[in-house]
């Protein structure tokens, strides 16, 4: 063990270097720097620096505006560990960083079985615990700011007799479901896409290129019965939370706030991309359904236009848009299929003065 | 000197508000500008920071003199492995403590960074703690960020009259404006108090007061002119910024004029389409050199050699690394940037550094009222 150490004296009143010698003493360090003798006792001490490799050692006493000693040579605190073997962890102890090592690699498999709990299991539980607590004002707040997004004004379809026969649809199947804290309000978007979404707080977008591929009004409906239900049970809201979340697990992840900040504030426009899990999607196919007989409509309908979407899908790739957001295995139409069989009718018309596919044409 | 608890602010920048018109392409990481003080901030201009003393043998047998020949560097001693494993368990605690470890996280981060930039032989060090940050950060969402909440809930959600949902948006605006200045004093006095070099202090002493009617006006004036005047706006913020820094008893000083960086700045904009906003990095480049070399600290005058080439090829690899490793390579990323920066930037000329005496802030904590409270810095993690 070494006893003497070069080192550098900081007063903390100037900005002078005093060259320092450094001598260990069993209780404390003895140091002799700008003409004088100091005893520094190790309780006394804080280390501030030297705990990585190229680092000098920092050693500092006092309160705001300490004095400070630097000791090149990292070795001092090696020595200074077999001089005072009583100090313990107060200074940190180079032999020790192989240990280091182990553990950051521990905690980089910790970093890994955390993320990946908290994203397929935390966040999805935490969503599910804080939806049926978000006021309904504030679902159509976001509903809102995500329309002017995705359905902007210029965008919409204004023809006024298309609107009112879509208000119908959606009037005959919400009359027929229990009352709900919602209005919804649908919009035609004249995009080709075939597609439709919802958004928080009771809005449906219907883009034109769907709207066209509907043969009938029921056909129409069946896709609306199954938007609708992710509002009524809330399956925006609590894909809007989990987006939040996965926002913030981001930003943990990153040890930067800026990035997800901003991924946060997009969460608004990617309401058109939320996913809902398989079980959201079957609960709104099943209630959509249960929706569409109640409504007195074949259900018939919803799984026709389903099938179709998934026919054409192999020559029409633009379905595909729609198949991407609601996957269509065979055995959800399997299943639309055996609910469907109870159904005993009689069907009651819906729109029947209208001309459906010139109606569609309108947009 | 600087009491403890609160802290005051630091180095600033921090965001600057967007050039009206393009956006200069940003890079993920933008070359860490500063030098010392501030290895970790994001984008902006260069702070002030890195005082370097010396060349005046101080008093005593002095050991610092072999190289202080008239360039003087800062460099980084960092490595990317060493940056990454704090980063990993950093992120570990994090999430382990929902979030609360962030502060804490930020805090060794800069440590580090600070910890391994070196100028004349000596070394910085970052004295701030977790803590402060966490109460930092609890002052700033007390005081903006609740009522800003709160008011644009009454704005968008709530069913109360059209009078009040005007007012209620009017004054939500106005707090987000006043945050802005606030902020970046507040962040840039914290910082710089906590910084030190040969065991003395940097510190921040300009007043919220003055920065926000370089705002008001700067805003205003950019908004009328259709921000032609926004390279002025900018000059103004860098010369408050850079003119109330300090290192211990001795203040920067910075000589910057507005009108030198016009004509870039309208040039930028001429040619964002024809060169695809690529046009921006020189000047961003170009801005960069002029905020360093219109900075000085007592006879010493920092000199920056960076240029748009080099610069967009350092954002180029770096964002090329960022994405083929989804961002997994940052720790080597910023080392690259800081090394950049490092590499262009100097500090000829002579330092006096004898005459320099110790001189921290004090720095208040929540008392003396509003504005003690705007006075005293805080900073947002």
């Amino acid at each position: 063990m070494r006893s003497d150490w070069a080192g550098t004296y900081l007063d903390g009143r100037t900005a002078a270097r005093h060259p320092a010698t450094i001598r260990l003493m069993r209780e404390g360090l003895e140091i002799t720097a700008a003409g004088g003798t100091r005893f520094w006792p190790y309780q006394e001490l804080r280390q501030t620096q030297g705990s990585y490799a190229g680092e000098e050692v920092r050693l500092e006493r006092g309160g705001e505006l300490p004095e400070t000693l630097l000791i090149p040579d990292a070795a001092f605190l090696q020595s200074l560990h077999e001089a005072a073997p009583h100090i313990g962890p107060r200074f940190h102890d180079p032999r020790r960083r192989s240990a280091r090592i182990k553990w950051t690699i521990v905690a980089a498999g910790g970093v890994l079985a955390a993320t990946v709990a908290i994203y397929f299991w935390g966040i999805p539980a935490l969503a599910v615990l804080a939806t049926p607590y978000v006021p309904v004002a504030w679902e159509e707040s976001v509903g809102r700011s995500a329309m002017a997004f995705l359905a902007p004004p210029e965008r919409r379809c204004g023809d006024a007799e298309l609107g009112a026969a879509v208000d119908g649809v959606v009037r005959r199947l919400t009359a027929a479901g229990p009352p709900s804290p919602y209005t919804m309000r649908v919009y035609v978007v004249n995009r080709p896409v075939v597609n439709a979404l919802a958004a928080p707080g009771g809005h449906v977008v219907i883009f034109r290129g769907l709207l066209e591929r509907s043969g009938t009004p029921e056909e129409l409906a069946g896709v609306m019965a199954h938007e609708l239900q992710h509002i009524l049970r809330r399956h925006t809201t609590r894909a809007v939370i989990q987006d939040v979340g996965t926002g913030l697990l981001l930003m943990a992840l990153t040890g930067d706030m800026t990035g997800p900040l901003a991924y946060g504030l997009q969460t608004a426009r990617a309401l058109g991309d939320l996913r809902y899990s398989r079980r959201a999607e079957e609960e709104a196919d099943r209630e959509g359904l249960r929706m569409m007989m109640a409504a007195r409509l074949d259900p018939g309908s919803m799984i026709a236009f389903f099938e179709n979407i998934q026919k054409e899908a192999g020559a029409q790739p633009e379905v595909l848009t729609y198949l991407s957001s609601h996957p269509m295995p065979a055995e959800r139409i399997a299943r639309l299929r055996a609910m469907s069989a109870t159904w005993q009718g009689p069907a009651e018309p819906l729109l029947p003065q209208a001309d459906w596919p010139a109606l569609t044409k309108r947009c | 000197m600087v009491d403890g608890q609160k802290s005051p602010g630091r180095p600033s920048f921090f965001h600057k508000p967007a050039p009206p018109g393009a956006a200069p392409p940003r890079p993920v990481a933008p070359p860490a500008p500063a030098p010392p003080t501030s290895p970790p901030p994001p984008a902006s201009p260069p702070p002030p920071t890195p005082p370097d003393y010396r060349l005046a043998p101080p008093p005593g047998p002095s050991p610092n003199g072999p190289g202080a020949g008239p360039l003087r560097r800062p460099s980084f001693h960092g490595n990317g492995g060493t940056l990454f494993g704090i980063h990993v368990v950093n992120t570990l605690l994090t999430l382990v403590t929902l979030g609360i470890y962030y502060f804490w996280a930020k805090t060794r981060l800069r440590q580090y960074l600070f910890g391994q930039t070196q100028i004349e032989g000596d070394r910085f060090a970052y004295h701030g703690t977790g803590r402060e940050l966490l109460l930092g950060t609890l002052k700033a969402v007390l005081v903006f960020g609740v009522p800003i909440f709160v008011l644009n809930v009454i704005r968008d959600v709530l069913d109360v009259g059209v009078l009040l949902k005007v007012g209620a948006g009017l004054i939500s605006a106005i707090l987000l404006f006043v945050f802005f200045p606030i902020a970046m004093v507040g962040a840039r006095r914290y910082r710089l108090a906590r910084t030190s070099w040969r065991g003395i202090r940097f510190s921040f002493r300009g007043r919220v007061w003055d920065m926000m009617k370089i705002f008001i006006l700067g805003t205003f004036l950019t908004g009328v002119t259709f921000g032609l005047y926004y390279p002025y706006f900018l000059v103004a913020r860098q010369t408050f910024m850079v003119s109330h820094s300090y290192f211990g008893s001795e203040r920067f000083s910075f000589d910057g004029h507005g009108r030198d960086l016009f004509w870039p700045y309208v040039l930028a904009i001429l040619l964002t389409l024809p060169t695809l906003g690529l046009g921006w990095v020189w000047y961003v480049a170009r801005k960069r050199r002029y905020f360093w070399d219109h900075t000085s600290f007592g006879p010493a005058r920092f000199a920056c050699s960076v240029s748009g080439g080099p610069l967009l090829g350092l954002w180029a690899v770096n964002a090329l690394l960022l994405v083929l490793t989804l961002g997994l390579a940052w720790p080597w990323v910023r080392v690259r940037s800081i090394h950049f920066a490092f590499g262009n930037l100097a500090l000829p000329g002579p330092l006096d550094l004898a005459r320099i005496q110790q001189d921290a802030q004090r720095v208040s904590a929540m008392g003396e009222g509003l504005s003690g409270f705007f006075d005293s810095g805080f900073d947002l993690a």
